[in-house]
């Protein structure tokens, strides 16, 4: 018999196949996910001889990447909590869109609204927008979620299917089948200033000014307040959490109204950005935004962030240099990619496995 | 004892009530007009019905959930569409095309014309692989994320054929037509027949697609009694346990995966000879629900019940919604009270609501399957694996 | 057969969960025909050790040889077919399947029908659907399960009889090796004994090497040839069961450390 021998420490040295596979797990994702830039970079520099174009591309996603970061961060805080992928949260984005929309009119929001005006309707609509969202989603938990929290996974992921549905048709109802295009409130598309010759715009700036102080409140909240422990507890022992006092079904709803209210605010700053409506925005948003959601590592709050911004620049490349209607499939063929090497995400750790 | 009572009793009884349908749906084109739009609405429940029980073989019996089913449609639909039609005209000479098998008219075209059911086997490998290979990124993944995944790639292969006229193949020749239908595809021809002819008569496209239904009825009741059928079982309800006993995982998932697609590619290749054209418009995600309703509608797992659940939802989507609700007596209630909508619009918004009613109302569905019921209804058979299983 | 004559040995085996030593260095040689266990506390790595021999869990270092082969990190399904079988510490039945449908399952590995068999139903596979459903129901009545119980849904049985179940569902797999683990949980003194004698009686009429995780001590002490005893992931004493009961290690590792 060969002589045993190998000493603990020894043992806790990974294995050589074991550090490969991890490494091509992180970095090969992460190679993909710069390939993509990088490809059109050196394009550009031998084209036009500067990175200009791309750093356009680049400012542009990211501001975009911010709506899809508070997007994700919806699906990331239900997913984290009950293990459940909310289909219908794009949907709950469109409808706050609508529902934002919707007020400006009565409000006498136009393009020529004076800047106090202008300011004082469109907190009013994103007051709005955010309880709209966030008490539908609060309603789908407890109407089409909750029931069937017994019952086998397949069950409430189907239901979620019917209600992104449910919800698509209402979009169609309200605004009809097309797409609409709204005032242009801030001019959204104006230059404000430019870096380097990259230009930014007024929409860009406002995406990022509102999400990174919604971002920020939302972590503190969740690491602080007593409400955010319990949110934690629960998505990590429900059981456990229930015994300790910790009313579980409603720091669900709680986290269902918190992604609710990120998706509405999303959906007034998408409009406000891109000065168009559309009842499918919530399918492709949504799918866009899961696609951010698992990038970062599902369940993972900064992961959900990074994601965001991250597909956001694959998306506006992609619109850029390949054609919006190529887009779809790029960021499908991405979060196919991701699924295959990194399940768990940029930013998620792998589960330890129990037994 | 009364005789009913008696004849219950034998062994074949089970079998009296499904022969009798049988039966009558194979001589019930006989009893109408050749043109007919009541069998033209029965073509189209018998083919959505071929994909039904395809879906059901992945989702119902391996638990595998595949929202992309539209994949396999779209993949029938453009085989019949590159093999059947002039869009490859240039193929084999700019005069001449390629002909296997055809006669008559389409023998003298350019462009690739294959014998139907030439195409309909082309269709059947080409989603046998494309199912393995769209499994394949899902097998070490769990539910919900084999669901996103197979959603995915229903996308992906629409995207690429929607804008398939971007895409050159094999020199000049265009994957597709893009938005643009490619028409008009052949008229199926089966040898000793007369070429078909839509214009004229109905009745052998009905024979047909209900063939395609026999054969794919019966690959299901057999493989659900089989040593593959128990597999997939063994291997939704705890993949663990299976793996353990001896249920090579990955093999049995892909092979859940190519034979369902198998059916969906069937079924695509009647659709695109039938309508005589193929357009990739179609191919959107809600189809892939569409189907996945007649599932959840009829059954999970149960034959008979998806079965139920395709013919329901093709007449819903087909005759209640244009025509009993938009033309009828209720669309005319509410346009007098000034409710100016179109029930057509909200087709899918009305299957949304049937998910989500059947899944908290009566998960098991219509005609439930005995081991799924216990599945949805009593929470038997849900192993929450402490580890995932090694494929 | 290997070079010593086991049918299992494995060699410093270990498995690492991110920076926890679960299982650390554990070389065992089980002798063809045997009775043996592995015993040791709660949290000492017997089912992880288990789950490695059966392909659940890849070892992170060292090696598993059955019958002189190298089946480290194996699939579970090709492990289950060279002949390792096993049943779990929570039973672990397809419930909604009947107790008959269980064991023509645990047949998979030694079934050939194919996907095309299967549709046409040709004659080999007519025959041996039938030959296993006939394995089937001797399996069941060889474990001990009433006829009228054979189609009865797994879920609907009782705990013993799906113990049973889940016995001849392992023994369908017509398995070198048979891995018990805790097998007499829940068990009252008397159905632990009906047990031990069973295990007897099935290694010698099946040719058999039975290896048990157990608690019981009565039942390990009673039954086992060898013993093996881990704790905290390490094999901290073997030997024959009056060694073992001995053994001032293996009952600090039980009781903790005398007070002093």
């Amino acid at each position: 018999m060969e002589a045993a021998g190998i000493s603990a420490d020894a043992a806790l040295k990974p294995r050589a196949s074991e550090v490969i596979s991890e490494f091509i797990s992180k970095y090969g994702l992460i190679a993909i996910l710069i390939a993509f830039p990088a490809y059109y970079g050196i394009q550009d520099l031998i084209d036009d001889g500067n990175l200009t174009r791309l750093g356009n591309n680049l400012a542009d996603g990211l501001s975009n990447g911010a709506i899809w970061a508070l997007v994700a961060l919806g699906y990331t805080l239900v997913y984290g909590i009950i293990e459940l992928i909310n289909f219908a949260h794009g949907e709950i984005f469109m409808i706050g869109a609508f529902s934002a929309f919707a007020l400006w009119e009565p409000l006498g929001l136009h393009a020529n609204t004076g800047t106090i005006g202008l300011i004082l309707g469109l907190l009013v609509t994103l007051v709005a927008a955010m309880l709209v969202s966030g008490s539908l989603n609060v309603m789908i938990e407890r109407v089409g979620y909750r029931p069937l929290r017994g019952a086998p996974k397949l069950a409430p992921l189907i239901t979620a299917v019917g209600f992104s549905f449910i919800l698509q048709n209402v979009g169609i109802l309200w605004l009809g089948a097309s797409q609409r295009a709204v005032p242009d409130l801030i001019h959204s598309q104006r230059e404000l200033f430019d870096i380097f010759g990259v230009s930014i715009s007024r929409g860009d700036l406002l995406a990022i000014a509102v999400t990174i102080p919604l971002v920020l409140l939302l972590t503190s909240f969740v690491a602080q307040s007593r409400l955010g422990k319990a949110m934690r507890a629960t998505a990590q022992d429900p059981e456990a959490a229930k015994l300790m006092g910790i009313n579980v079904d409603t720091t669900i709803s709680l986290t269902f109204l918190l992604g609710g209210l990120l998706a509405g605010a999303a959906g007034l700053i998408n409009t406000l950005y891109q000065t168009n409506v559309w009842y499918f925005q919530g399918f492709t948003a949504g799918l866009i935004a899961f696609t951010a959601a698992v990038m970062g590592g599902i369940g993972n709050l900064r992961g959900a962030v990074l994601g965001g911004l991250i597909i956001g620049c694959i998306q506006q490349i992609s619109d850029n240099r390949i054609g919006n209607e190529w887009t779809p499939a790029v960021i499908f063929a991405y979060l196919v990619l991701i699924m295959v090497f990194r399940p768990q995400g940029l930013v998620g750790e792998e589960t330890r496995e129990a037994g | 004892m009364s005789t009913i009572a008696e004849l219950r009793t034998r062994p074949w009884a089970k079998y009296i009530l499904p022969a009798v349908i049988l039966v009558a749906a194979a001589l019930f084109p006989l009893f109408r007009p050749p043109l007919d739009g009541f069998m033209d609405d029965c073509i189209l429940a018998l083919a959505y019905i071929v994909m039904a029980l395809g879906l059901n073989l992945v989702v119902g019996f391996a638990g595998l959930l595949d929202l992309g089913y539209v994949a396999f449609y779209a993949f029938g639909a453009m085989t019949v569409g590159w093999w059947a039609s002039d869009f490859f005209t240039g193929a084999g000479g700019a005069e001449e095309g390629i002909h296997i098998g055809v006669s008559g008219f389409a023998a003298t075209l350019p462009g690739i014309h294959v014998n139907f059911l030439i195409v309909v086997i082309g269709a059947i490998i080409v989603c046998a692989l494309a199912g393995a290979i769209i499994g394949l990124p899902t097998l070490r993944l769990r539910g919900d994320y084999i669901a996103i995944v197979t959603l995915a790639f229903g996308e992906i292969i629409g995207r690429i054929f929607q804008n398939g006229d971007e895409i050159t193949i094999f020199g000049d020749y265009k994957l597709s037509n893009g938005r643009q239908s490619i028409s008009p595809i052949d008229a199926i021809d089966i040898p000793l027949l007369e070429p078909f002819d839509s214009a004229l008569n109905l009745r052998p496209y009905y024979w047909t697609i209900f063939a395609m239904v026999l054969v794919v009825l019966f690959v299901n009741i057999r493989l659900r009694d089989s040593k593959l059928g128990r597999a997939w079982i063994a291997l939704r309800e705890d993949e663990v346990a299976a793996a353990s006993m001896g249920v090579p995982l990955v093999k049995t998932k892909l092979l859940a995966y190519a034979t369902g697609g198998a059916f969906g590619g069937m079924s695509g290749a009647f659709l695109g000879a039938y309508f005589s054209s193929v357009n990739a418009n179609q191919f959107q995600f809600g189809f892939s629900i569409f189907i996945l309703a007649m599932v959840i509608l009829g059954g999970l797992g149960s034959i008979w019940g998806v079965v139920l659940g395709a013919v329901a939802l093709a007449f819903v989507n087909n005759r209640l919604i244009p025509d009993v609700l938009d033309q009828g007596f209720v669309g005319e209630k509410l346009r007098d009270i000034g409710l100016d909508f179109s029930f057509t619009e909200i087709s899918f918004g009305i299957f949304g609501f049937i998910l989500v009613i059947m899944m908290v109302l009566r998960p098991e569905g219509l005609i439930p399957e005995r081991r799924r019921q216990m599945e949805l209804t009593e929470g038997i058979g849900e192993t929450e694996s402490v580890f995932e299983a090694r494929v | 057969m290997s070079a010593n004559g086991s049918i299992l040995s494995t060699v410093s085996t270990t498995k690492v969960f991110g920076g926890l030593l679960a299982v650390s260095d554990v070389s065992i040689d089980v002798a063809p025909k045997s009775i043996v266990s592995i015993i040791g506390p709660n949290g000492a790595g017997k089912t992880t050790f288990f789950n490695m021999l059966t392909g659940l869990y890849k070892p992170s270092a060292g090696r598993i040889l059955l019958d002189g082969r190298d089946v480290t990190g194996t699939r579970p399904d090709l492990i289950t077919a060279a002949g390792v079988a096993r049943t779990f510490q929570n039973i672990r039945l397809f419930s909604t399947m009947t107790a008959l449908e269980n064991v023509m399952v645990g047949c998979h590995a030694r079934m050939r029908a194919g996907l095309f068999g299967s549709i046409l139903r040709t004659p080999s596979v007519r025959r041996e659907e039938s030959a296993v459903t006939e394995k089937g129901h001797e399996m069941l009545e060889y474990v001990g399960l009433r006829p009228d119980l054979h189609e009865q849904t797994a879920a609907n049985l009782s705990y013993g009889d799906q113990r049973r179940v889940e016995i001849a569902r392992a023994l369908a797999s017509e398995p070198k090796l048979l891995l018990l683990d805790e097998p007499t949980a829940g068990m009252n003194p008397q159905e632990s004994q009906q047990l031990t004698d069973f295990m007897d009686q099935i290694r010698r009429e099946r040719d058999l090497t039975i290896l048990l995780i157990e608690h019981d001590m009565k039942v390990v002490m009673g039954v086992s040839e060898h013993i093996w005893v881990l704790d905290h992931g390490e094999k901290i004493a073997e030997g024959e069961p009056e060694e073992i009961r001995a053994n001032d290690r293996v009952i600090e590792a039980y009781l903790g450390k005398p007070e002093s």
